[in-house]
């Protein structure tokens, strides 16, 4: 008779069990090991309009957000999960806002822990919008219209400064470099494209250049795309203003930028607004005589930075153009896979956390360390760039500045 | 008993598109699915004028465009309730209709040459939008967020899907009754030979009208749901030439004056866009590439559009040849 308490265990037993427990550790644990030896990849959805009329500008800003993630990869991928690779989600807005929130939805259930979209404002209003009906956090990495996040979405952030405070800054650094001048300029003329961003923008520089003595002559608005500007051309050579002022984007921007040239349209300035191809390095190169001494209030990098210069020449030995869009989007899926490495999650939540907390300053841009308030980092500026003997020099603010604005614009001759 | 059949496919189809928000759990299918029936109302709404009324538009966006700033300016500056903007939105786009169709059948324009002029109208319009201030200008509208069904937000693609649902069907089934109808025939009279229904005492001008009223009316009722679905409107949404271009596609391709074609065109379309997305999604432009590749061979191998290969099917489901009998 074998005596027995509820707690003891039989030799045999104990074999037996040790023998299942090994076996199911071999079925189940080393993979389990594995695992964390490769952790999941940590998927970023990126939606751009990498087709349509802005095809150029979304297809900078999904090579530079690809940019991001190899270079995040390279350096050993979101530590604190393990190690996880980011992998990228690409889709294509076409331009066109529904199909930029149908696209986001698509990524969002294929399982994208963050997105990154959608340069337009129009198309970066449909995207956060879809992407808040799940929560998902949303770094906007161009859109400039401020309603983008005024609107109380929480699951929105924006890197890079929204237009009312880059006409804000326009202005300022205008009247600086005016008066500095002994302000010769005293009249404008605004040029515009038609949509949320050129006429956003041209309202508020219509507001504000009186009140610093500028005289806004006329207002043109032209559609997209527009592919002949002699007319435009011509009111300009009626009406003499100072100062031409162009808000439109790249294309554009240089078909304006080479009638002017052409048509010997001359004024003190061409001082642009987030203009689509002044701080544009491949306009600069394929179009010198047009370019030199334009000035632009955009967004442009820290030409004091050894981070921002070590990328300027990673894109340049791939044969890629550094645009601001692709430091916007590169910068964009940084600020969220940092947000995701100190949450140490990609739990929605915690990332969207990590984001409002995030004091990250490994940029390479002009705008100190993160501090986001209502999803909008304000430390983002543009500074004032102007085109000299061919390089895109930074001249305001003097802390940045890599060269004195020349102002008013030699005569062409 | 064609017309009975149509019905009852009709109903049938319907019931199992309404099993959607049951059956489909993720979202995003949920939103193709949403889109679809979006695009068939839009599609259907210009078949009623092109397909069965033979007279083609190039600027439904006209109609949309106005239905989408009426409820967005409504909420916005006035107050009014979305729900009852939607009727004012169909309204008012049937009024630009009823303006578009008087100056252009008053004079005897046809073909190309109303085609022209629709295109015309709306760009017009959008320049129009573009300039005044109540419209935002350039700057577009914004409608606020807040999820509410009460001001037509959903918290989620649900309630916008029983939306567009109900839309379409009650536009499905007006065109059904335009199969059955005497002023369905006269329409189609007026399609096939102008002069003719004339001879044989069809006032072929209040004919004409009456179909861009309809037309202009639901595309009206699609601009509310986008502007309510979006809530964000500008000028090239509303009026550009897209929103044109989507509805008279979509019916070509699915069958014009037959009512299941929008329906048809509007899901191979999407369904199309969507498969060639995820598997070259990562190849720019390929998507547009096969849609174009679809429509050229629409046009030289299937005339009537996909319907038409249901073949003797196609008269139940209505075909142009079906609905003629």
């Amino acid at each position: 008779m074998t005596k027995t308490t509820p707690f003891s265990i039989k030799r045999r037993t104990f074999i037996a069990g040790s023998g299942a427990a090994a076996l199911a550790a071999g079925v189940t644990g080393f993979p389990a090991v594995l695992r964390a030896q490769a952790p999941d990849p940590v998927r970023i959805g990126l939606v751009h309009p990498v087709t349509g009329f802005i095809a150029f500008s979304g297809t900078q800003c999904r090579a530079g957000a690809e940019m991001a993630i190899a270079d995040i990869n390279a350096a050993g991928g979101i530590q604190s999960l393990g190690g996880a690779q980011l992998e990228a989600m690409l889709a294509d807005s076409q331009g066109r806002p529904e199909l930029g929130a149908s696209e986001t939805a698509r990524l969002i259930e294929g399982g994208a822990a963050g997105i990154v979209a959608g340069f337009s404002s129009a198309i970066s209003l449909a995207t956060t919008q879809e992407a808040a009906k799940t929560n998902t956090p949303h770094v906007v990495d161009v859109g400039v219209a401020d309603d983008i996040v005024n609107r109380g979405l929480t699951n929105t952030f924006r890197f890079a400064p929204g237009y009312g405070a880059v006409a804000q800054s326009a202005v300022a650094r205008l009247d600086e470099i005016n008066k500095a001048a002994n302000s010769p300029a005293k009249t404008a003329v605004i040029i515009h494209e038609e949509s949320l961003f050129g006429t956003g923008t041209a309202n508020l520089m219509s507001e504000e250049l009186p009140k610093i003595g500028i005289e806004v002559l006329s207002v043109i608005r032209h559609a997209n795309p527009t592919r002949d500007f002699t007319n435009i051309a011509l009111q300009l050579r009626s009406l003499q203003p100072d100062l031409i002022i162009p808000a439109n984007y790249y294309n554009e921007y240089v078909l304006l930028a080479r009638t002017l040239r052409q048509q010997r349209i001359e004024a003190k300035g061409i001082y642009s607004v987030l203009g689509g191809a002044a701080s544009n390095v491949q306009f600069v190169q394929e179009f010198p005589e047009a370019a030199e001494f334009i000035m632009d209030c955009n967004h442009w990098y820290d030409p004091n930075s050894e981070v921002a210069l070590q990328r300027r020449a990673a894109a340049e030995a791939k044969n890629l153009f550094y645009t601001y869009e692709v430091f916007c989007a590169y910068n964009a899926v940084a600020f969220l896979a940092d947000a995701i490495e100190r949450a140490g999650s990609t739990e929605k939540e915690a990332v969207i956390e990590a984001l409002n907390g995030s004091t990250w300053d490994n940029h390479g841009m002009p705008y100190g360390p993160t501090e986001i308030v209502n999803g909008q980092n304000q430390g983002a500026q543009a500074v004032n760039t102007q085109v000299q003997n061919g390089k895109i020099e930074v001249v305001l603010p003097a802390e940045f500045a890599s060269a004195e604005a020349v102002f008013p614009m030699p005569s062409a001759g | 008993m064609i017309n009975r059949n149509q019905l009852l496919t009709l109903l049938i189809v319907f019931a199992i598109i309404g099993t959607a928000p049951f059956l489909i759990t993720r979202e995003s299918t949920l939103n193709t699915v949403i889109l679809i029936l979006y695009v068939a109302l839009l599609g259907q709404a210009w078949n009623i004028l092109g397909g069965y009324g033979g007279q083609f538009s190039f600027g439904h966006a006209a109609f949309f465009g106005t239905g989408a700033y009426s409820v967005a300016v409504l909420q916005l500056q006035y107050g009014i309730n979305p729900w009852i903007g939607l009727f004012i939105g169909g309204l008012l786009a049937m009024g630009v209709a009823l303006f578009i169709g008087f100056a252009s059948f008053r004079y005897g324009l046809r073909g190309s040459y109303f085609a022209l002029v629709t295109l015309a109208f709306a760009e017009v319009l959008r320049i129009l939008s573009n300039s005044v201030s109540f419209t935002g200008g350039g700057v577009g509208i914004l409608i606020p967020l807040s999820r509410d069904p009460a001001n037509m937000q959903f918290a989620n693609n649900v309630g916008y899907f029983w939306l567009i649902w109900a839309l379409c069907l009650a536009c499905f089934l007006t065109v059904w009754w335009l199969g059955r109808s005497r002023f369905g025939a006269w329409l189609q009279a007026v399609r096939d030979n102008e002069d003719a229904a004339r001879a044989l005492g069809v006032d072929v001008f209040a004919t004409k009208m009456k179909a861009a009223a309809l037309s202009g009316f639901f595309s009206g009722l699609a601009g509310v749901f986008y502007a309510q679905f979006y809530l964000y409107l500008d000028p090239a949404i509303a009026y550009g030439s897209a929103v044109s271009i989507e509805s008279l596609l979509v019916p070509i391709i699915g069958g014009m004056g037959t009512l299941f074609g929008p329906l048809i065109g509007a899901a191979v379309t999407h369904l199309l866009a969507e498969t060639t997305r995820h598997f070259v999604g990562d190849v720019p432009g390929i998507a547009l590439a096969i849609y174009g590749l679809l429509l050229i061979l629409v046009v030289m191998f299937l005339p009537r559009g996909l319907i038409s290969i249901f073949g003797r099917i196609g008269g139940l489901f209505g075909s142009r040849r079906a609905a003629d009998a």
